[in-house]
């Protein structure tokens, strides 16, 4: 039989037809539509039951409260707790990726020794050798946790140094130490009560202090009301956040902020605005106003503006002492909503031993990346991440955000004692120990965090002193054991103490403490670890939100 | 030269001469070359994705996207002259009209390969065909593009099967023959999806109410600009054919089409060039005082922005637009080739800029009060493709001409081709 | 009983901080890709500087936080999608954007005013081991496709089905949070029902002070922004001849 074009057409058509009405293209479509909207290289996220667990942020020494989400065992999302005091249930931009931070490609995995790899026995060697050689300095810059007691007592023992660094919020208040023999960390600002703030350049609104805490306090009282409950006065050289949303704000010279105060001061006692409290300031109203850029005329007027709504504290963003005594000026020390003392000054042996004189110095993982200790002592430097290129000889890997079980002392700049702990809801990686951890192998003979920890737990219970802030909120004396205290606090919950008593700080201030350059702080910002969670990129390049800070080192 | 050296004479019609195939070869080069660098460009876009462009998140549509305007608008000669010659009968553009399919063929095609690279999931593209939305312009752009490729294509069919060579097979010619009097059925449907089409990628933007600058009222669902987009097509269409043609002409060097139908083709350009500036003056003026006004935009303020300034509408309105219609249609000036010619490029120039403001432009201007105006340039992937189009234009047409009756009179057809 | 689910934004609290954002990307498995820039990035929620435009003492800055407005009337992506990838939810009034059906032709993209759709230039990627952070219960998009705020719906999904689980058919209102509402350490962003009453939020919504981007164009987004400032609300009509960028 000829096959001739016809049959062909026929068969072809027929095929065709047949095709069509069969369910292969249209399984084949549907099948298209699929393998498009799955590619097997896009990460899926886990499956697995979801759980809610508290924690607290150990990024830094504000200690945020955390509500972890979690999957499969891992976090994957970090939100405020609410139930924290001071945080209230906020958390800083960066806090919301830093659950991202475990992975994050510079994470530190292995011991490396002036840029080769190493390992832990030759770094435990070489800081015993170095021990037995010399003084060891310790630089903690999160003091006042329980490994910050491993640290001093370590210190103590070898006749070291333990350097404890301060943020720009407890610097603030150490001018204060002399005039009042109360310790920095002893003080907090009481804004929770405080009427008009001034501030001489902190950055209330971006950046002091605890997320949350200054922030819902403003929003309350003062944002958008044209009267507010809550008067903030922002003094500052460039226009910053917090100058723009404040309610009035002061430009002046750029470090003339002493100069300021001292004018204010002046006007004050002269006008007789205040009670006679302290020193008459060195600088003439005409000096202040020439220093400072600002008439004399708007000087008066600032220093009347800020006595009309007492209480008024005046917040520094450095030590410098000529705020700390306009302070004193104002009544602001030892007083309702000026500084006052929220806990009472524990011995410590926070020594000011040059790090120059030692013979090695470890430095914590809460210490910014960014500090570099003058010293030509082998450093020892723990941390999670690596932030490039370092002066440091030894890289000592340590667990990071989640991994540890560290406890949160108050806040700096905190009006109330607060203690919490941060509980470990995932293993660390294997091969990495804390500062703490390390120094404990090498001393048996010293107290682990846990054991630390514990017996913090039993002092707050038999101070019968203070609430527990968890979803109820539990006076300490209806707690039956240190134990149930401290599930309490690994289940996120917080202590909080008595509220302060203003008056019983004392200020002795005779005179005007003289001018004198301001130190900056060790820490530029509170974010100590060194390296951005990835997401920072929201806020840094793929935004014009904020301009990508230079880090040194990197 | 002897016509039997060529080494595809077979392929050739007999009454054409042709230069040598070496000489073919050599001028097919460039475009070749052309046209590998564009689906290399192509290619790196499907693999890697549509982040080898420098499209972003304010500049979605770029490069592409007006140029793909640009060549339906220009590619609207193909529909517009078969209407004529088909359904208003005009004879006298016969000439013209399988130029004119195959211009338009390659126009349609390139723009579809383009689409086919501009979206980011092209897997996805028969979505639109099977979850259509009635209410979005681009799915009667995308369902109307497809019939009329379609339409197109069955129409190069007969050009193709007039092949020397491929009329020997008795199937195809006799298909050829059935196709043929299929034209005129295709000529109107093409009319009808042209004229949706071409209206409809106007009303892409003018639909646009969060755009004030793109944004147009109009009558019942389309915007004026679905008016003004079909009328300033089917003013360029002819323009640009004429462009084709004389370059062709020059090209081969040889004299293919009558100078009766560069005038009429002129005429045809210039009237309707002239109604559609009217047309667009009054659109404008409309839009600046009463539609952008009621959007909250004060009159002139998008011309504001350096350097789309008023000069750029003046440009597009009155230089290349009132200026090539007027020379179109004059007689003094519409008699002389010279004229004809640069007028045709004017009118086609004054469609590209159009496009390229109601693309582009609309896009680089700020819509929130806060936003600036931004610019964009193409990445060489995006020029790259685009000349990969041109250079396949150039090499179909050129195949098409060598092998293909393109200028040859119908038989029967007894009208002269006047040399001179 | 349907819900209209919007917002009022206080600029007049928001302090740019950027929480916000940062929450928004992490809940919903937004990629941080080293290559993207301000113009090619992903911000679902994106925080604006806006100024006075003085330069001397009397500068004022302020914060607006975009994200999708959820149009009403004629929602302009709704309307121009070709394959119909995007729709108001009846029940919500959530305009839904399906990754999975959208070809990627960015249309939609041209038609929003608020510039609040943003493009997958490129596949998205994590550090290795980095996908074990991902938050579940939200698809993670591939490269060529638009995406865009949807209110958190993986969060109202969660809800619906802790409410099935406890046999009701409303959810609790507290446990349909979105992200960035939470997140926000002043409380600038509210959100709620506006379909109800008494929902304080809607209520706000008609206070004096309480205004919309580009509400002369007509689409009646559901996202309200209050300020008491009168250069902040020089924003409201589109004209903001006394506002600045940046």
């Amino acid at each position: 039989m000829k096959v001739t074009r016809r049959d062909w057409l026929v068969w072809g058509a027929g095929a065709t037809a047949g095709v069509v009405l069969s369910p292969v293209p249209w399984k084949l479509l549907g099948d298209t539509s699929i393998w498009t909207q799955n590619w097997p290289w896009i990460p899926q996220p886990a499956r697995g039951p979801l759980e809610v667990k508290a924690s607290a942020c150990t990024l830094c020494p504000n200690g945020c409260g955390l509500r972890v989400r979690m999957a499969g065992g891992w976090p994957v999302g970090l939100a405020g707790l609410r139930s924290h005091p001071v945080s209230q249930g906020a958390l800083c931009p960066l806090g919301f990726g830093a659950h991202q931070l475990i992975w994050h490609p510079a994470r530190l995995r292995a011991v490396r020794h002036r840029g080769g790899a190493s390992s832990w026995d030759e770094a435990r060697a070489a800081f015993v050798k170095a021990c037995s050689e010399g003084p060891v300095g310790i630089v903690d810059g999160f003091p006042g946790r329980a490994a910050s007691s491993v640290f001093e007592s370590f210190a103590q023992k070898r006749n070291g140094a333990y350097r404890a660094v301060l943020g720009p919020e407890s610097q603030a208040l150490t001018p204060y130490e002399a005039w009042t023999r109360v310790p920095a960390r002893n003080l907090g600002f009481d804004l929770e009560n405080a009427r008009t703030i001034v501030s001489f350049g902190a950055p209330l609104l971006d950046g002091w202090g605890t997320p949350g805490r200054f922030s819902h306090l403003w929003a309350e009282r003062a944002a958008g009301q044209s009267d507010p409950q809550l008067r903030l006065i922002h003094v500052e050289t460039s226009l910053s956040t917090t100058g723009s949303r404040a309610w009035r704000r002061i430009v002046i010279r750029p470090g003339s902020e002493a100069a300021l105060a001292s004018g204010i001061a002046r006007v004050l006692i002269e006008d007789k605005l205040v009670p006679a409290r302290g020193p008459m300031p060195l600088l003439t109203l005409s000096q202040a106003a020439e220093q400072s850029g600002i008439s004399a005329d708007a000087i008066r007027e600032l220093a009347h503006t800020m006595v009309a709504s007492q209480p008024v504290i005046a917040i520094a963003n450095d030590d410098n002492p000529a705020i700390a005594a306009l302070n004193v000026i104002l009544g602001a020390v030892g007083s309702r909503g000026g500084i006052v003392q929220r806990s009472k000054p524990k011995h410590s042996t926070i020594s000011t031993a040059d790090l120059r004189d030692m013979r090695a110095v470890l430095i914590d993982s809460s210490m910014p990346w960014e500090f570099v200790p003058e010293t030509r002592a082998e450093v020892f430097r723990f941390a999670a991440w690596d932030g490039g290129p370092t002066r440091a000889d030894w890289l000592l890997p340590t667990p990071a955000l989640l991994e540890d079980l560290t406890d949160m002392p108050t806040a700096p700049a905190s009006a109330i004692e607060t203690y919490a702990i941060a509980a470990p809801l995932v293993a660390p990686p294997t091969g990495t120990l804390s500062a703490a951890q390390f120094l404990a192998e090498i001393d048996p003979a010293a107290a682990p965090v846990e054991k630390i920890i514990r017996a913090r737990c039993d002092e707050l219970l038999r101070g019968r002193a203070g609430t527990v802030h968890a979803q109820e909120s539990t006076p300490v004396t209806n707690i039956a054991t240190a134990e149930k205290l401290e599930e309490q606090l690994r289940n996120g919950g917080v202590w909080v103490g008595e509220p302060p008593r203003a008056a019983a700080l004392r200020c002795d201030l005779k005179e005007w403490p003289a001018e004198r350059p301001s130190k900056p702080s060790a820490r530029s910002s509170a974010w100590a670890a060194p390296v951005l969670p990835p997401l920072a990129t929201k806020l840094y390049e793929e935004s014009n939100l904020l301009q990508p800070v230079p880090r040194r080192n990197s | 030269m002897a016509s039997a050296a060529l080494a595809d004479r077979r392929w050739i019609a007999r009454s054409e001469e042709r230069s040598s195939l070496g000489r073919f070869l050599l001028w097919l080069a460039p475009w070749a070359l052309l046209l590998a660098a564009g689906v290399y460009a192509g290619g790196l876009c499907l693999w890697f994705g549509l982040n080898q462009t420098n499209m972003d998140n304010r500049f979605a549509f770029g490069l592409w996207i007006f140029l793909d305007l640009s060549i339906i608008a220009l590619g609207a000669g193909a529909f517009f002259t078969g209407f004529l010659v088909y359904i208003l009968k005009r004879a006298e553009l016969k000439p013209i009209l399988n130029t004119a399919v195959v211009v338009g063929f390659i126009c349609y095609s390139g723009a579809v390969t383009i689409l086919g690279i501009d979206v980011g999931q092209p897997l996805r593209s028969w979505f639109t065909f099977w979850h259509p939305n009635t209410h979005s312009m681009l799915t009667e752009v995308t369902f109307c593009i497809t019939c009329y490729l379609a339409v197109l294509s069955l129409e190069y069919v007969p050009i193709l099967l007039r092949n020397r060579e491929l009329r020997k097979l008795p199937s195809f010619l006799i298909f050829e023959h059935q196709l043929h009097k299929l034209v005129p059925v295709l000529a109107a449907v093409g009319t009808f999806l042209s004229f949706f089409h071409q209206g409809s990628l106007g009303g892409l933007y003018g639909v646009l109410r969060g755009r004030p600058f793109a944004f147009r009222e109009g009558f019942l669902i389309w915007p004026s600009t679905f008016f003004l987009f079909i009328l300033s097509a089917i003013a360029a269409g002819p323009s640009f054919l004429m462009l084709i043609t004389a370059a062709v002409e020059k090209v081969t060097g040889k004299h293919l089409v009558a100078e009766d139908v560069y005038r009429r083709l002129g005429l045809i350009s210039g009237t309707l060039l002239g109604v559609y500036v009217a047309a667009k003056s009054i659109d404008t003026l409309i839009w600046l005082n009463v539609t952008s006004a009621a959007a909250g935009v004060a009159p002139w303020r998008y011309y504001e922005y350096k350097p789309f300034g008023t000069p750029l509408l003046f440009i597009e309105i009155v230089l290349l637009g009132l200026l090539p219609a007027f020379l179109l249609t004059f007689r003094k000036t519409a008699s002389r080739r010279g004229w004809l010619l640069s007028a045709a490029a004017l009118a086609c120039g004054g469609v590209l800029i159009n496009r390229f403001v109601m693309t582009v432009q609309t896009l680089a201007l700020p819509t929130l009060p806060f936003d600036e105006f931004l610019t964009y340039t193409p990445s060489w992937q995006e020029v790259a493709s685009f000349g990969g189009v041109i250079g396949y234009g150039v090499i179909l047409y050129s195949l098409s001409y060598r092998y293909l009756p393109l200028f040859a009179k119908p038989k029967g057809d007894q009208s002269h081709v006047s040399l001179g | 009983m349907s819900a209209r689910y919007g917002m009022v934004i206080d600029l007049d609290r928001c302090t740019g901080c950027g929480s916000c954002m940062v929450a928004c990307a992490s809940e919903n498995n937004v990629p941080s890709l080293p290559q993207a820039s301000d113009r090619t990035g992903l911000t679902p929620m994106l925080v604006r500087r806006i100024s006075n435009g003085k330069q001397d003492e009397s500068r004022r800055e302020a914060f607006v936080p975009i994200l999708c407005m959820q149009c009403e009337h004629e929602t302009p992506c709704v309307s121009v999608c070709p394959q119909q990838a995007v729709e108001v939810d009846k029940a919500t009034g959530i305009v839904m954007q399906m990754p999975q059906r959208c070809l990627g032709c960015r249309y939609c993209m041209t038609a929003c005013p608020y510039h609040a759709r943003y493009f997958n230039w490129w596949d998205p990627a994590w550090p290795a081991g980095m996908e074990k952070s991902l938050s579940p219960g939200v698809a993670v998009r591939m490269r060529g496709v638009v995406e865009k705020c949807n209110l958190c719906h993986g969060r109202l999904h969660s809800a619906q089905e802790k409410a099935a689980g406890a046999g009701k058919r409303e959810i609790d209102p507290a446990d349909y949070v979105p992200a960035c509402v939470e997140a926000c350490p002043t409380g600038a962003i509210r959100f709620g029902n506006l379909a109800d009453d008494n929902d304080p939020v809607s209520q706000e919504t008609h206070s004096p002070e309480a205004f919309r981007l580009l509400a002369r164009i007509g689409t009646e987004p559901k996202v309200f922004y209050k300020s008491k400032e009168p250069w902040v609300r020089a924003l409201a009509d589109g004209s903001g001849a006394e506002v600045k960028r940046g």
